[in-house]
């Protein structure tokens, strides 16, 4: 790894002066370079070994309103020079030759790795997977097919604009995943997976085993055997800690992103300071958690990555800003600014979006429930922002009765409108948990890795999607 | 600059062949796009860019490496070539690995034109003006739209080079034009949004401003008011961008690769029934100006037309060379890949041939239903069959669509709502690539109160 700056810093003030020329109000080069190295298994077998290299040059010139935007992946000053003029042309104010300096800030190192984990031979990397196949393949002669895949990357950014920032950052990232099928009696096939990783060291997996992901993907997927249909209907629904949280990122997150808030297209607009959720419903989107995967030392504005209130006792305190929109709306950033890459605009995304812990043990709450589900784990959910309407997969549940987990339930989906489902929280359990690092969120087609979490949670009166109608 | 990029790809392939790879392959894209959002009768923001990979595929011995890069300088290309062959170490000796067999290369099928001048010429008013245009058609449609997630229109121009060590060497450019909205409407009390775009390779093809914004706004404004229903079983009708949705669902467990792995509900289902007999479904990489129609696959191999099922019998699955090999069948072209991806299974342009009845009178039949026109979820699972995603739409009542429903389900099996596929309308509508009519299932579970 060079420690070079990805671009001469002078280069970056003469790309500013060149975006300005038409008079805008703002102008910011972005530039990235991510390394990134995959190994898939599947049968057995390492099927490959991958490795890739993106780089270039985004260029966002801001002007009232209009944003204009160009990026470029030859780096030869002809090619940024066009990109800033491009970027520009949205502007149309006369301009005249202006100089930009800019200079670094303090920030802060939330995941300093000593060794990179572009570094990292792949043979070591494979080796994760081979010890994952192996342990799924022997924990029961049902497990048919493993499939395990490897995925690290090492991203280095560079922000400078005409307010005179300067940021840098080096971003690793990696996750480690196991995905099984089970073959049970009358061709009865169940599926389990399970994986993680986040902004770690690659010594993360003396503890993080390969061991103890395949063990839970194969306890998933046999555990889901002679699953029966779910009742479809109103329920009461226990939510296992961890990678439930899911919920809260899709029902509450995305409407809490300002973009949304300042069109008025998200059913939380205007709703500062109104209660949206029950009072035990303490919500937080937080940046700085170290090595987490949706942790940022800064954003991709440049801006510091925060601990954020978003709703504190069931009270909407506060929205997810990007600069963008924060200038827009008079407020400031948040440093929510994200984007996938180079080839994208920044927005306001979430980080690691988490539910605080309340004061009821998960046995309590389990035995609390006289009738309903108990959702163990979830495959993805999605939500529409503007109605609030949120839909998951339960890709593992069980039947709740008389306060004890009962048999497995297939075809489980939970389906709400965000507020509503958080007004009818009526128990938080007192075991807050991450998940092992494993969330990708999209957004307008950009994705970009998060982190969410979640105690086990009861909700009251969930719709439940499933395939047997209550006689 | 074609000549120069074939010959770049050629050159590549050449030098790892040199390098130590028994076989080798380039897979090289260059492109360039724009995409123009408005915002009261203002650019909201204006993307211009240029872009361009490439992807080397090596096989040492059976065993696979493979690297990608978006930098073409003469040291990063040279590092490329070394890496991959190293990587190859790393991976396993698999017989079944390779490219393509000479057998299944060979003439390329006339797909016609898919370049359009217009659109790699067209000027950045024209976005902006039809997306102002766009936005002063809904905002007059219909005083309950307040406001607009975003509307806007793009282009992009793309090339693609293929050289193999196999013994193919090709190309092909193609051009793509967009214009999208998603309106939002409140009453007060709910909001709601839906959304409607088109996506041509000519510029003649494309759907005019107006069209796409009065079909946004309309879909926008009926679904005010909606409400849950109650749990029950219902005959269902999906709208055709909803059925565009499912026959995806469907040929997703057509993958040959999941069907050798037995991880598709259909992978013992071939030469079986499973519709009924107005259910015919094809994967057409020859369609006329198709989004995705292209001379060959992600490997070289030419692209054709592959019927999956016929009168509802199943006829075949899917297949690139790799999964061909280890299931002893031939590949289909179905190699679908980017340059920063190795080649995958996917569909050209799927397309559900269409019935005979309008979607009026689809409806027309149905004393009480629903009909559903947006969906939520990824609750399609082509491993087990299970089913069960969110629906927003209508309410059918008497063969009239009435009230607007929303967070409910729609649940079943994959095999069962196959076979309760009663009606498939005459309405064929391309979403992208995929191309599906107004289709109604006999019945399946509601869930909602």
């Amino acid at each position: 790894m060079s420690t070079q700056p990805l671009l001469s810093i002078p280069l970056c003030e003469r790309l500013l002066s060149a975006a300005m020329e038409r008079g805008a109000d703002f102008a910011e080069v972005y530039v990235e370079r991510n390394e990134f190295t995959a190994v898939t298994l599947e049968e057995d077998k390492v099927k490959s070994a991958q490795n890739g290299l993106s780089q270039g040059v985004g260029v966002r010139v801001i002007s009232g309103p209009r944003v204009g935007y160009a990026y470029s992946d030859d780096l030869d000053d002809e090619a940024l020079f066009r990109a800033a003029r491009t970027a520009a042309f949205i502007a149309n104010g006369g301009g005249s030759e202006k100089a930009y300096g800019v200079s670094r800030v303090a920030q802060s190192d939330r995941y300093a790795l000593a060794t990179h984990l572009a570094d990292v031979q792949v043979a070591k990397k494979r080796d994760l997977l081979l010890r994952a196949n192996s342990t799924a393949r022997a924990y029961d002669p049902r497990v048919k097919q493993v499939m395990c895949t490897w995925a690290d990357s090492t991203k280095r950014i560079l922000i400078a604009n005409t307010r005179g920032l300067l940021a840098e950052d080096t971003q690793d990232m990696c996750r480690i995943s196991t995905m099984v099928v089970v073959e049970g009696a009358n061709d009865e096939r169940r599926t389990g997976s399970y994986g993680g990783g986040g902004r770690v060291a690659f010594e993360h997996f003396d503890t993080f085993t390969p061991e103890r992901v395949a063990t839970e993907a194969a306890r998933q997927a046999i555990s889901c055997l002679g699953a029966e249909e779910a009742e479809a209907g109103q329920q009461t629904v226990v939510l296992a800690p961890g990678w439930s949280g899911i919920l809260l990122h899709e029902a509450v997150g995305h409407g809490l992103e300002a973009d949304f808030i300042r069109k008025g297209t998200s059913l939380f607009a205007g709703k500062l300071g109104q209660k949206v959720a029950s009072d035990l419903v303490t919500v937080i989107d937080d940046g700085t958690i170290p090595n987490a995967r949706g942790s940022l030392n800064i954003d991709d504005e440049g801006h510091a990555g925060e601990h954020k209130v978003l709703i504190e006792n069931g009270e909407l305190k506060g929205y997810m800003f990007d600069s963008l929109n924060a200038d827009l709306m008079g407020q400031r950033t948040t440093g929510s600014g994200r984007r996938e890459s180079f080839k994208h605009l920044p927005m306001p995304r979430m980080t690691n979006t988490y539910l605080a812990p309340g004061r009821d043990t998960p046995d309590d709450i389990v035995k609390s429930v006289d009738k309903g589900i108990y959702c163990a784990n979830f495959g993805g959910g999605q939500v529409d922002i503007t109605n609030g309407n949120f839909v998951f997969e339960v890709s593992e549940a069980y039947a709740l009765e008389g306060g004890k987990l009962g048999r497995p339930l297939k075809g489980v989906t939970l389906i709400g409108v965000g507020p509503e489902a958080l007004k009818n929280v009526t128990r938080v359990g007192n075991d807050p948990r991450h998940d092992p690092g494993m969330g990708t969120c999209g957004k307008d087609g950009q994705s970009v890795p998060v982190g969410v979490g979640l105690p086990t949670l009861r909700i009251d009166n969930m719709t439940v999607g499933g395939t047997k109608v209550r006689r | 600059m074609t000549e120069k990029r074939a010959a770049l790809a050629k050159a590549v392939m050449e030098r790892a062949l040199r390098s130590g790879a028994d076989q080798a392959e380039v897979f090289l894209q260059v492109g360039r796009s724009a995409d123009v959002r408005v915002r009261d009768g203002e650019i909201e923001d204006l993307t211009q860019a240029t872009s361009k990979g490439l992807g080397l595929r090596v096989f040492v011995k059976n065993r696979l490496g493979f690297v990608w890069t978006s930098d073409f300088s003469e040291s990063a290309l040279d590092a490329i070539v070394s890496r991959a062959v190293s990587l190859a170490e790393v991976s396993a000796d698999n017989p079944d690995n390779g490219l393509p067999d000479p057998t299944s290369l060979g003439k390329l099928p006339d797909v016609g034109p898919l370049f359009d001048q217009r659109v790699a010429d067209l000027p950045p008013d024209w976005k902006i003006k039809a997306s102002i245009e766009m936005e002063k058609v809904i905002k007059s449609f219909d005083p309950r739209i307040k406001t607009i997630d975003s509307v806007g229109a793009g282009e992009s121009v793309s090339e693609v080079y293929l050289a193999s060590s196999a013994g193919m060497h090709g190309s092909y450019e193609g051009t793509s034009v967009y214009l999208y909205a998603s309106p939002v409407a409140t009453d007060g009390t709910q909001l709601q949004t839906s959304y409607w775009y088109d996506a041509k390779r000519f510029f003649e093809d494309l759907l005019s401003p107006e069209e796409v914004a009065k079909k946004a706004a309309a879909r926008a404004v009926r679904l005010l008011g909606a409400k849950k229903i109650k749990t029950q079983k219902l005959p269902v009708v999906f709208d055709p961008t909803m059925a565009a949705g499912f026959v995806s669902s469907i040929a997703g467990a057509m993958n040959g690769d999941a069907v050798f792995k037995r991880a598709s509900f259909l992978a013992s289902k071939l030469g079986q029934k499973i519709a009924p007999d107005h259910f015919t479904l094809v994967d057409d990489g020859l369609w006329a100006r198709g989004l995705a129609t292209s001379p060959f696959d992600g490997e070289g191999v030419p692209t054709r037309t592959t019927p999956l099922v016929e009168k509802g019998v199943l006829k075949a699955f899917l297949y690139d060379s790799f999964t061909a090999r280890k299931a002893k069948t031939k590949t289909t072209g179905n190699a679908s890949r980017g340059y920063r991806s190795l080649p995958g299974i996917g569909v050209n342009n799927l397309t559900l041939t269409p019935g005979t009845k309008s979607p009026e009178e689809i409806l027309k039949e149905i004393p009480r239903g629903l009909y559903v026109t947006a969906m939520l979820g990824h609750g399609a699972n082509t491993i087990t069959g299970d089913y069960s995603r969110g629906a927003n739409g209508l309410l059918i009542e008497n063969g009239e669509l009435t009230q607007a429903v929303q967070e409910v389900t729609v649940g079943g099996n994959l095999n069962d709502m196959l076979m309760q596929l009663d009606a498939i309308g005459n309405d064929l509508h391309f979403h992208g690539a995929t191309g599906a009519s107004t289709i109604r299932f006999k019945e399946l579970t509601v869930s909602g109160e």
